[in-house]
Formats: structure tokens, sequence, C-alpha cells
């Protein structure tokens, strides 16, 4: 970081509002939300047209990695270039305004589930008749194909494939792609990608790797796959150039336009090969590199990195020799932003329950530290804050850094940037998080370097291969199982299902809460195996069939070792995998433990034929369960123990794990939503939660058990020892904005989160409810059960005000008076 | 019972310390042991509204005014109750069987001749929809519940405030409180009726950093209509507490008021208040709308339903405001003062 932060920065001055969105911003931003969405079918089309060419037939009897390149780095030369009005940052990522890519090797297969009721999804998609045969041919021949169907359409693997689809005990996401990752973005605007095309050009030519060693054919093919790929992207570029040529010389076309696209298409024809010269060259060429990233493998949690310092060298020397100010920097910014809502991912509404509203999360970092702990806030990272404010759409995602160091105007902006209520930016604390990295085997320099991957997963930027989020697991389950010898509870259906866990003791003989807890961790273990298991199919299959020779050139350890990063290359290799459940997982051993061995109410088995029946008969227990028993996120060490045994047990069992590129298995403990489509798999729980309803999400206590307020749940989460959680976690939380506008909500939230941060608090994202909000939670009162409104002087749970009251809630949110 | 009435009882009994002898709805019963412990409410953390930073509420029980208005009818007496919240009751019948003394024949009817408070009811209730409202908190209890909070009333400026209810009805466990929280440098801060004996509070008073002070009906006798009791000790004491010298002896003062249609928000009772503090060199002041909640408490205590107040608008608000601000003082809506120019004791 060095010379970037030299310079003193001028304070910013506080509660300073946000920049006016311009004229520019306004158009692309009201074209972009005014759009249908729609899946783009130019890349199998292309992937095709090359199979069918002479080029491609010769490919075949390439080494895979490198007909794999050749087919992508076809796909980035021959797609459409579009340049769209008003731009500043150009490039389509998709043939279509605003599209999902189709991956036919894996992601995108769900979406014909739904192929004949397209517009009458929630999200509906448009398309055309034609399309819509043409996605069904491509679902049909490329099924076998698929990255699942290599791993998984073999004797004996065949139920574990229709298990991903059934998503009980796990979900194996990595069936889909891989993704997750921030590249090596640094290196693409500072060095260019010239400086692995020739590093790539030497190993080849001289047929040895740097230490004399001679190349294998595996390193060979490497090599070759980087010159392609880097190839393909030169041509999308110069494809992007041409267009920008061309509506420059378009009649009618404004003079100050004209010079804009004349400038972006200068820009195309450098970057993203060569190094950037200025500011927006550099978020050019990193939306090149990032269009190239997101055709490879599939477009789930892309991100950028910490933007605020790979650009800042150019920022400033742009200010210093007066070519931006302020005000367009933060409008390029804005473009920038814009540009990431031209995506979506293709969730068919099935998979939507486990997903819904995950969005593709192409993150943005900002704020932080630099390699010896030093803060390196700078002007940048208050501008990009300003540019998302201005922008506030589902895409990209935003976090912010928190230390000890952490300015309070960063904090300030921040909360500021959390009340315009998109729930952005989320907040890291970084001496838990670098904890937690330092735990996974990185350098403290390496792990000060983090960015975040797409929701909530980490990553020293440019350095690690994470398959972050390659599956999620249903802690919750494995205490059922537990206490069923390895069966799911019947449920409605009469008699035994079969096992699907380990094969436990029955309860009869299950005499101590010690021997519960032993029972429960048989299944963990059993059920985290499982999952890696299917992974390590896929990884195989991944390694052959579908290599990510962007990905590698992103990737630190790539080039120094000639491996692609599916074969093991990258310098830290990881693959994630979630738990969701945990609060209802922690409080259900409480309440386990207290009823049956501590009250001795009932015998273990009496007490699980109850949960068997879910509560039936037993109604009044189930709710003195569910209201009167300790619950955690109320600051309660005791209950809150409970929550670290069941963390700690899942974590250990992942931990135990390397996975097939002798990287590290690592946990995290969020949930997207499959804490609602777990949910409906699971049987009741012991802490009252009724079969089928949805389970704790993340981090945050289970629904409606919050009843000492925000800093309670904020002390509890942070009480808990997350320094195996190098995956992080998700800790939500929701504020009625009445309560935390204003200046007032500006320093109170951001007290409240630095003091969570003190306590060791590793991350929280926020939602304030907006008046749409209100009335769903007015029409089901489940949905925010522990919300608290405010109205005047008064305080008061939403759930107990009268419906007229509710009303008025809405009514005076919704016109921002509070 | 006749307002003028309550309101005599309360005035003859506040200040005088002596347990009353009528069980006047007006007057702190005598079971809560009142010169000593105090029952409490709640603690509520992360309150904004209420004094400067993120504050922790405690919730006295126990009240000398019955305003009209009043939503937090647990508030009012001082003795331990038993509310049931309707809304949560599953039905179940737990608490008709646990009952010692048979005062619940059925589901939701408890009969007060017979019920003697032993709370086993609201024990065994799994809904919490019989819920007692006062808990016999000690000083340590209370603070161990604070506790927690102390590094955030440090890093957002907050800090503890006493509320009710009114907290100076138990001047000795305030006290207690507020000094051990000040040994800890935790800022405390006391909403008060201003109803309450100079004697018995002086040493609460040398205490708190901060006295929210409600003022409500100039009109004495329409406060006593509408409050339940005169409020011509509520002026005395402010008239004392705004001459007494500035320093350590006297908290800061801030006047709060309720804005409550047809009841508080009159041209003339507003200017009324801005010429009294104004005059005693107050220049500062918090309105606080009336809304309605339609959290039917009184309903779970099995009272009256509260009179029928119409909804504050918002240009009635802002007519208050304004009328206010002309007159001369600086006039802030709750969470928004600015209380950096907080000075300790009025100029």
């Amino acid at each position: 970081m060095d010379e970037r932060t030299s310079r003193t920065l001028a304070p910013r001055p506080d509660l300073k509002p946000f920049p006016e969105r311009t004229e520019r911003i306004s158009a692309i931003r009201y074209e972009l939300l005014s759009t249908p969405y729609s899946i783009c079918l130019e890349r199998p089309k292309l992937f095709d047209r090359f199979a069918r060419s002479p080029k491609g037939k010769a490919a075949r009897q390439e080494h895979p990695l490198v007909r794999r390149a050749q087919a992508l780095a076809y796909v980035f030369s021959q797609r459409r270039p579009h340049v769209y009005p008003d731009e500043l940052i150009v490039g389509n990522m998709t043939s279509k305004r605003i599209a999902s890519n189709y991956y036919q090797e894996g992601g995108s297969v769900n979406i014909v589930e739904d192929v004949w009721r397209l517009k009458h999804r929630a999200i509906p998609l448009h398309l055309s008749l034609g399309e819509k045969a043409y996605l069904v041919s491509v679902a049909a021949r490329k099924g076998v194909t698929s990255v699942g169907g290599r791993a998984m359409l073999r004797p004996g693997r065949v139920s574990h494939f229709i298990d991903i689809f059934r998503a009980k005990r796990h979900f194996v996401t990595e069936e889909a792609g891989v993704g997750h990752q921030v590249g090596d973005y640094r290196m693409v605007v500072h060095e260019g990608l010239r400086s692995v095309d020739e590093e790539a050009a030497r190993r080849l030519e001289s047929g040895t790797m740097p230490d004399g060693v001679e190349l294998t054919k595996d390193q060979e093919a490497f090599f070759r796959s980087v010159r392609i790929a880097i190839e393909g992207i030169r041509q999308m570029a110069a494809n992007l150039a041409g267009e920008a040529e061309r509506q420059a010389q378009e009649p009618g076309i404004s003079l100050e336009r004209r010079e804009e696209l004349l400038e972006i298409a200068q820009a195309c024809r450098w970057v993203p090969y060569e190094p950037a010269r200025t500011f927006q060259e550099g978020l050019q060429a990193i939306w090149l590199v990032h269009i190239a990233f997101n055709l490879e493998d599939f477009e789930q949690g892309l991100s950028f990195g910490r933007l605020d310092q790979i650009l800042y060298p150019l920022y400033l020397a742009d200010i210093e020799e007066g070519r931006l100010t302020e005000e367009p920097a933060c409008e390029i910014l804005a473009s920038f932003c814009l540009k990431a809502c031209e995506t979506l991912p293709l969730y068919s509404e099935r998979i939507d329950k486990f997903f819904s509203g995950g969005g593709v999360a192409q993150a943005i970092t900002v704020g932080g530290t630099d390699a010896e702990g030093r803060d390196v806030a700078n002007e940048l990272t208050g501008l990009i804050l300003d540019s998302y404010a201005q922008v506030l759409t589902r895409e990209p995602a935003l976090h912010v850094r928190v230390h000890p160091d952490t300015p309070d105007w960063l904090m300030r902006k921040a909360v500021q940037v959390i009340q315009l209520g998109t729930s952005r930016p989320s907040l890291f604390g970084d001496p838990a998080v670098v904890r937690a990295l330092e735990t996974a085997g990185m350098s403290t320099e390496h792990a000060r370097d983090y960015a975040v991957i797409g929701c909530v997963e980490m990553a020293s930027q440019g350095r690690t291969y994470n398959s972050s989020d390659a599956a999620l697991f249903n802690l919750p389950l494995c205490l059922e199982l537990a206490l069923n010898q390895g069966r799911r509870f019947p449920g409605k259906r009469a008699g035994q299902r079969k096992r699907m866990g380990a094969a436990t003791p029955p309860v009869s003989e299950m005499k101590s809460f010690e021997d519960v807890l032993a029972a429960f961790r048989a299944q963990v273990a059993d059920g985290v195996a499982d999952m890696v298991k299917v992974i390590t199919w896929l990884e195989e299959a991944y390694r052959i069939w579908r290599p990510t020779p962007v990905n590698s050139i992103l990737t630190q350890g790539c080039m120094q070792s000639g491996k692609d990063v599916t074969w093991g290359g990258g310098f830290y290799d990881y693959t994630s995998v979630q738990a969701a459940g945990l609060a209802d997982t922690g409080d259900s051993l409480y309440a386990l433990m207290r009823v049956v061995f501590d009250e001795k109410r009932f015998s273990l088995p009496e007490f699980v034929e109850i949960l068997k029946s879910d509560f039936r008969d037993h109604e009044p227990l189930r709710v003195e369960l569910a209201t009167r028993f300790p619950r955690y996120g109320n600051g309660d060490p005791e209950v809150d123990a409970m929550t670290q045994v069941a963390a700690d047990m899942y974590s250990d069992a992942v931990i135990s794990h390397h996975n097939s590129r002798g990287g590290l298995y690592i946990p995290g403990f969020y949930s997207m939503t499959c804490h609602i489509g777990f949910g409906r798999k699971t049987g009741a729980l012991p802490d009252g939660r009724h079969a089928g309803a949805r389970l704790s999400n993340g981090l945050a206590p289970a629904d409606g058990t919050e009843r000492q307020g925000p800093t309670a749940v904020l002390r509890s989460a942070a009480s808990l020892d997350s320094s195996k959680w190098s995956n992080c976690c998700a800790l939500n939380m929701k504020f009625h904005k009445g309560l935390v506008q204003g200046e007032t909500g500006v320093r109170a939230l951001s007290s409240l989160f630095r003091n969570y941060f003190d306590q060791g608090g590793m991350q929280v994202q926020v939602n304030v409810l907006d008046a749409d909000m209100l009335r769903a939670a007015k029409e089901d009162p489940k949905l925010y059960p522990d919300l608290v409104v405010r109205v005047a002087g008064y305080c008061a749970y939403f759930n107990d005000l009268q419906p007229a009251a509710k009303d008025e809630i809405i009514e005076r949110t919704a016109h921002g008076i509070g | 019972m006749a307002d003028e009435d309550r309101g005599k009882n309360a005035e003859d009994n506040v200040g005088a310390g002596a347990s009353p002898a009528s069980d006047s709805p007006v007057v702190p019963d005598p079971i809560g042991e009142l010169a000593g412990k105090p029952l409490i409410i709640s603690v509520q953390h992360f309150c904004l509204h209420d004094g400067p930073g993120i504050r922790s509420l405690v919730f006295f029980k126990g009240c000398p005014l019955r305003c009209a208005w009043c939503q937090n009818p647990e508030t009012w007496r001082a003795q331990a109750e038993i509310a049931f919240k309707a809304h949560l009751c599953i039905g179940c019948g737990t608490c008709v069987d646990a009952c010692p003394h048979g005062a619940l024949a059925e589901i939701g009817r408890r009969d007060a001749e017979r019920c003697r408070l032993c709370f086993t009811c609201t024990e065994a209730c799994p809904s919490e929809a019989l819920h007692r409202f006062g808990l016999p908190l000690s000083v340590e209890d209370v603070l161990a519940r604070l506790r927690p909070e102390f590094p955030l009333f440090k890093t957002s400026g907050g800090g503890v405030t006493l509320s009710g209810g009114e907290p100076s009805l138990f001047p000795g466990f305030a006290t207690a409180l507020a000094t051990a929280l000040r040994a800890e440098d935790v800022h405390v801060a006391m909403e008060t009726s201003g109803r309450f004996s100079p004697y018995r509070t002086a040493q609460l008073l040398r205490h708190l950093d901060l006295l929210l002070y409600d003022v409500k009906v100039f009109d004495d006798g329409l406060h006593q209509k509408l409050c339940g009791a005169s409020n011509e000790r509520i002026k005395a004491n402010l008239r004392e507490l705004a001459a007494a010298a500035k320093g350590d002896e006297v908290p800061a003062l801030w006047p709060r008021l309720p804005l409550i249609p047809d009841m508080t928000d009159a041209r003339e009772n507003l200017l009324d208040w801005a010429a009294f503090l104004l005059k005693l060199g107050i220049d500062s002041l918090t309105l606080i709308p009336y809304h309605r909640l339609g959290a039917s408490k009184r309903g779970w205590l099995g009272l009256e339903a509260e009179p029928d107040i119409s909804e504050l608008s918002d240009s009635r608000i802002e007519y208050a405001r304004a009328l206010l601000a002309d007159a001369g003082l600086r006039v802030f809506m709750p969470g928004e003062e600015k209380w950096d120019g907080l000075q300790p004791g009025p100029a």
C-alpha cells in the first residue's frame, strides 16, 4: 500500500449529504429498472457453434484445458458487443440489457423446470417461443455432460445426484458452478494481462519452469490456456472498442457523447492487456476481465475486491494532474456499479426457496487495514459509498471492513448508506476475520488483505481459490437423526424412513446428555463426510471437464506452479461449507438437556415421541419451550454456550477434511435462504419449533426469540468463538426505519456496531425496514416477530399493535416521517 | 372516586413519606414497601429517545399521577399486578389448574378477592399470556442487567435513564442505583413527573446528571382533572431546581411536554409553559407528540379503556412547535435534541 497511504487525508465533513444522482446515472438506472429480465442464450449457442467449427473439431484432439480455453476464447471474441447509451464503463454482460447467462454445463439447468411458466414466476423472465425451445433442447443435450452429470451419473452415485435436488441434509451448490472469487484485479489494473501473457510465453518458449524443470504436458496445456484466454479477452475488448467507434460516427450523436465514446474506445484498445493509465481505465479494465470471468464458470459471487485500495493510486494521479475531480469520479463509479445490474442468477422457483434474494453478489470491499494493520480508508472509500448511494440497486454488494482505527467518518457514512434501506453495506470486524483466516493457514499479511467474496465469504484477494459456497448444511437435522437412529422423523408417513445418517444408538439406550451429544456429533460427522464425498466427485469433474483458465490468470500461485485453479494451483485453496440453523440447534440442545436430564419432566424416549408427533397434544409444552426457555441471542451465557457447542461440532467435523486439490475445508455460518428450504424438510425441534417451519438464519437468533433487544443479540453473537469460522458468518438484524433514522440513528448504529466489533464481532448486516416490509409484517406476524417500531416517543413490538396502529405506522414510514 | 378527591389524597401523601391509609388508586400502595424497595417493571436497552446516546431505561412501578392519556397503566400502582394478554393465550388451562387459591375459575377471569398475588399462574403460563408486572429486583440485580451495556454507553455517550412510573417515589433505591452507576462512570438521567418531595429527593437529585422533567397541563384545575392531582408541587419543584446554584448539587434540567390533542396542545397551555420556563431561564424543550399505540394495556389489566383521544395531525405538531419556537424556546422532537450544549443546571 506504501505510497498510497502517504498523502494526508482531508477529513470528510460529517453528514455531508450524498451527492445527487446525475442525469446520466438517473437515465441508465431508469433503463435498467424498467427492463424486464430475460435469459441470454448467446453463450450456449456460441459453444455449440465452436464445437461444429473446424477449429472446434480440431480442438477435440487437444488437452481438455486447451480445448476449454479455446471454446471460451471463441465465446469472448465472437459475442456481439453492445455499448449502451450514456454509460462510461462499457462491456455487455449478456446479449440483452438484463439477463442471466446460461451455463449449460451445470448451474442453469434447473430453470428448465419453469420453462413453460417463465412469465408467471415471482420474478418473471421474458423469452421468445424459439428461445424456449432452444433452452429445452440444450438442457436435454447437455444434461449428461454437465458437471453434475459427469460426476454422478455413474453406478452408486445417482442417488446422490437426486439428493442434490431434494436438499435435506445438505445442498451441494458446487454442482452448479464454483464461481465465488476475488480475482487479482490489482494485477489487472496495475500490470495488465500482458505481464501474465508474457510469462506464459516465456514458459512455453523455454519449455521449462523458472527453476529449469521441464514442463509437464499439463503445465504446457496450462500456459497455452492462459495465452488463449487472454487473446480472447483482448479480442472482446477490441470488439467493444469497434462498437464504440461505430457509434461515435453515427449521425446525430452529440459532440460530447462522441468524445466519450472515442475515449471509451481508446481505453478498450489499451486495457486490460496494458496497465491502466487513468482511474476510468482502471475500472474499465476490471469490468472487461469481470465479464470474461462471468462467462467462464458461473456468475455467483465473482467479486471486485478492495476497489478503494486498488484504484487509489490512479485516482490520486488523476486528481493531482487535474484530469479528474470528485464529482465525475463518483459518476464513473456509479456507472460501474450499474454495470453490475446487467446480470442476475438463474434459479427455478424451487431452487429459489433456498437462494432467493441472494442475487449474484458482485462484492466491493472498502476500508480495513494494510498488511501492517494500519488504517487505509481514503477519499475513494467515501466516494465508493457515495456512488452506491446514488444507484441503490440490487447489485453490486458492498462491504465495509471495520477495525479499531476505522475513522468515525467512515462508520458514519456506512451507517448513512445502511439507512437508505438496501441492507448495504454489511460490516466486517477485521480482528475476528483476520484471526479466522490465520486459523485457515493464511499469513497475517495476506489475511489483512482480505476482501469479501459475494455475501460474506473470505479471500485474500487475488491469492485464494475458495470454492466458498460449495455446499450448505442442515445442522438441526443432525439432531433429529441423532434422536432417531439416523432416520428422519416419520412425519405423516406410517412406518420408518430409510436410514439417512449414521447408525447411532436408539434413544432408549442414551442415559445422559453426553450420550445425546455423542450421537449428534456422529451425525454431524457423517453428514459432513457425505457432503465431502459428493464435492470430491464434483472436484474431479471440474478438474477434467471444466477447468477455469480465466480464474487461474487471476489467482496467484497458478502461474508459479503451472496449474489451473481446479488442479490446486491457487496460493490458498479452500472448499467452504456453511451450516444453517445454528441457533435452533444450540437452543434445542439446551432445551432437551433441561427438560429431559435436568428437570426430568419426560424420559428421553417420551420426549422424542412428542417431537415425532410434532407436539401433537402438547401445544402448551411447545409454547413453553418456544417462549419461556432461555434462548441464544439474549446475552445469556448458559444457552449461548450450547450454541458454541453446536458450532464447534460442525466446525471440527468440517476442518477434519481436506479437499482433493490439497486444500482445506473451512466452515461458515450463513444460510442464504436455505434455512427456509431446509426447514421444510426438518422435523420438530426440542426448542419448540414446529416441523417444517423455517430454521434460524445464519448467526441470527431463532425467530421470535430475541427478548432483550439488539444489544443483547450482538453480545451473544460476539461472545461466540469464531476463530474457526474461516468462511465467516452472517448476522442479520432488522430495525424499523423510524427507530434509526436521522442523526440519532447514525450515532446510535455506529456506536452499536463499533461496540460489537470491540467485543470481537465478525459480521453484521442490517435491514432497515421500509413501509412495504411493514405491510408484509402486518400480513404475516411471523415475518419479523421481534420488530420494535417507534412512533413519536414510544417504542413497541410491531406485533403487539392493533391493526389501525400498524396501518398508521406503515403510512408514516412510507412518507418518511417517523 | 371523584377527581378532586384523588388529587387531594395524592397531595397529602406525596412528600409526607407516610404510608397512605386508604387503597386509593392514585397514591402508591403500601404493599410495595414504598419507602424501601420499588418493584421494577422492566429494564429496556437500546433506547435512543430518552436522553443522550444509547441508553437503558429502568422502569419503576408506581406513579403519583393518573394522566388521562397514559398508555402505560402498568406503571400506576406500586404493587405487583397480573396482566392477561388475551392475544397470547393458547387456552390450555394450565393457569386454572395451577392456582392454589381457586382464584381462576376459568381462563382469563381472575377473582381479585381470592387472588393472593402469589404469581403461581404467571409462573405456570406457558405462553406468557399471564404476565407479572413488577419484579422485586435489588439494586445489584438491576446493575447486573445494566452492566453489559456499559461499554456501549461509553462509545455512544449514553447512559441509564430511570423512568416509570415515578422513580423519585423510591428515593433510597434510586439514589443507591444512581450512585452505583456513577461510581462506574455511567451517565444517569431520570424521567420525572415533577411531583416529588424535595426533601426526600434532595440526595437523589445530587446524584443525577440529567432530569427529564415532564410539563403537561399548566392550569391547575385542568391538571387535577386530567392528571389526577394538583400541579402546584410540580411547578414549585421546577422553580426551585432552576433557581438552585449550578454545579454538582443539581442535575441539568430538560423539560418535555407530551403533546396530547385537546389536552395539552391548546395555544394557551403551550404559551403558559413557554413563559414559565423562559422566566426560569430554561430555553429548551422536547415535544412528545401523542400517538395511539393501540397496545391495549388497560385491557390487559382489566381497566377501563382509555378515553377516545383523536390522532394528532402533523399540522398540529407543526403548529405547536412553531408557537413554542416563536415564544423563544428551542423545540426538539424526541431523539433529536442537541444535548451538546447541555450545561449542568440552567443558566
